[in-house]
């Protein structure tokens, strides 16, 4: 079992899996990373589970002890990790010995940071996740963000990948492989250009309004958390005027309130919603609207919803390939 | 989106939500046939789910199907060209039987509710929009029998119908960024209970002691869909005393 204290909690630290999907109808929302891509790749790197518990940090100004020798790798752009002036590279698996202090520095390029431990971080499961939902206070560390004084374990049973990663890093030094993934050749180029999909109320918005939104700026407003991004740029005006029946939503769906202003729905969304719907992120980009945050300027272009699905299967199928690749190297 | 008839009782249209989830559109109006008809249909999909399947969020017009695209593409039993096609042909076919009819509970829950003043801070707002006295709302909304129609927005939140029409207010054109637990609110002809503090656009006309979600529950959503409900008014010390 590996174990590390907070010693400094940041502005938001969370426990989160990939998310409580089996509630839905209850209205519980699915929670879990923001940039699961991320949550995914930082698991990878040390042979857990993609689903494992990860603490997600937003931005740095973090800080953690290790009370154990302990296996960690981390992902995404929030923070970077360092122990003392030693910088901890990110997306490969790293041994750190007990008793050390790890310290989580600012990085401008995005907001959101994940860890994984060797094993996954032992919460105990609510509604089937281990993901926080802090709105409900259920899920992850007592429902809540984390504080200063927390400990957090592992589970005690490694996958086999994830023993063999750890005894062969295992020493008495901060010790890493050569390798890491290569977690930006899972994203496009221009990681600002946001891909969507029209959605159901495509057409009740004015057709200027559309030419807009697939070619103007939106940016972030001090108004966005875990629930979802209010975006500032030119109102979207509505040819249909009709009230909308309260109907599913989910993480990615992009709303259009009474005063014409755009809400992108994020991990901790409601359920269900009676603004008109202009569009869906596709699934592939939502890891990078995890990543953004408020000033940010973010750009809208449009997909077939076949695309969009090809694109998921593809990537699915690629971290499958690496997954496989990562398992191979520690048989 | 592809319009379909059946003769089964079943009338749906489809539409793509998410690569994880389409949406099946059987009307839109708030009716007690049409809650029928979805609820029904809901119960025939969880009794025979497919490859893949998550789960399903019915509402008022509609239900939500979620899946896991790769089980679903790699299922050899469903027919189409994408995730989409495949579960949308597998629940255009099915068709109840008698072994997939819905027992439906008829559960009469009692909402105390303290109407007006910090408890619904919008009650003079709905009563003004309507030309009402503020008890003429209190007496038409606390009058009525109420269905659950479905559970949505946020964990354990209840879209009740049967409000009078009388009622009908629109939704405030900026959500507020907090909205009390327990606030019962209106939307167009929609009425309903915050069972979380959270950000929200309804108009607020009372608040209830009640604990409408509890995880720790064996089921944690107080109400459930098909469930009835009456508002019975209470005044702030009898608010006040159910706390204690």
């Amino acid at each position: 079992m590996m174990r590390i204290r907070i010693i400094k909690p940041g502005i938001l630290s969370t426990i989160q899996d990939l998310g409580r999907n089996n509630y839905l109808s209850q209205a519980v929302p699915v929670s879990g990373a923001m940039d699961t891509l991320s949550a995914r790749i930082a698991n990878m790197a040390i042979g857990n589970n993609d689903n494992a518990a990860v603490i997600e940090f937003t931005y740095a100004d973090a800080e953690f002890m290790t009370e154990t020798d302990t296996l960690i790798a981390y992902a995404g752009d929030g923070a970077i990790l360092q122990v003392g002036d030693l910088v901890i590279p990110a997306e490969k698996p790293v041994f750190i010995p007990a008793y050390t202090s790890v310290q989580l520095v600012n990085n401008p390029a995005g907001s959101r940071t994940y860890m994984a431990i060797g094993g996954g971080f032992d919460v105990p499961e609510v509604l089937g996740s281990r993901s926080t939902f802090i709105t409900a206070k259920l899920g992850g560390f007592e429902g809540r963000n984390l504080q200063a004084g927390d400990t957090l374990s592992s589970a005690e049973t490694l996958t086999s990948t994830t023993a063999n990663i750890f005894y062969r890093l295992k020493g008495e030094t901060i010790t890493y492989p050569a390798w890491s993934i290569a977690h930006r050749m899972f994203m496009p180029a221009d990681t600002k250009r946001i891909r969507v999909v029209p959605a159901h109320e495509f057409s009740w918005f004015h057709g200027l309004a559309i030419v807009n939104f697939l070619s103007e700026p939106y940016t972030l407003s001090m108004n966005s958390n875990r629930m979802g991004y209010h975006l500032d740029g030119e109102p979207i005006t509505r040819i249909i005027k009709n009230e909308l029946l309260s109907t599913a939503v989910t993480p990615g769906t992009i709303q259009v309130t009474g005063n014409g202003s755009m809400v992108l729905l994020m991990a901790d969304c409601q359920t269900t919603g009676g603004y008109p719907r202009i569009a869906q992120v596709a699934a592939v980009d939502l890891p990078l609207c995890g990543q953004l945050k408020p000033g940010d300027t973010i750009y809208f272009e449009d997909i077939s919803h076949q695309n969009a699905e090809m694109l998921y299967i593809e990537r699915e199928h690629e971290l499958q390939q690496l997954r496989e690749a990562i398992q191979q190297k520690y048989l | 989106m592809q319009p379909l008839t059946d003769l089964a009782n079943k009338v749906f249209t489809a539409y793509y939500l998410s690569e994880h989830a389409l949406t099946l559109e059987f009307g839109h109006e708030i009716s007690e046939s049409l809650l029928q008809k979805i609820t029904s249909f809901n119960f025939l999909i969880n009794q025979k789910p497919f490859t893949g399947f998550r789960t399903s969020v019915p509402a008022y017009g509609t239900i939500s199907v979620f899946y896991d695209p790769i089980k679903v593409i790699q299922a050899d039993d469903l027919q189409g060209i994408d995730c989409y096609e495949k579960v949308f042909n597998y629940l255009y076919q099915l068709t109840p039987d008698s072994d997939t009819q819905p027992n439906t509970p008829n559960n009469l829950i009692t909402i105390p509710t303290c109407y007006g003043g910090v408890y619904g801070e919008d009650l003079d707002e709905v009563a003004d929009l309507n030309n009402l006295s503020t008890d003429e709302v209190i007496n038409l909304h606390s009058a009525a029998i109420y269905k659950v129609y479905m559970i949505g927005f946020v964990p354990g939140f209840a879209y009740l119908g049967g409000m009078s029409a009388q009622l009908a207010t629109p939704r405030k054109p900026t959500p507020r960024k907090i909205i009390p637990a327990g606030s019962v609110g209106i939307a167009g002809m929609q009425t309903g209970i915050y069972p979380l503090a959270t950000p929200g656009g309804w108009q607020l006309i009372g608040r209830t002691p009640l604990t409408l979600f509890d995880a720790t529950r064996e089921r944690p959503a107080l109400l459930k869909a098909g469930d009835q409900v009456v508002f019975k008014p209470i005044d702030h010390h009898q608010f006040e005393n159910y706390r204690h």
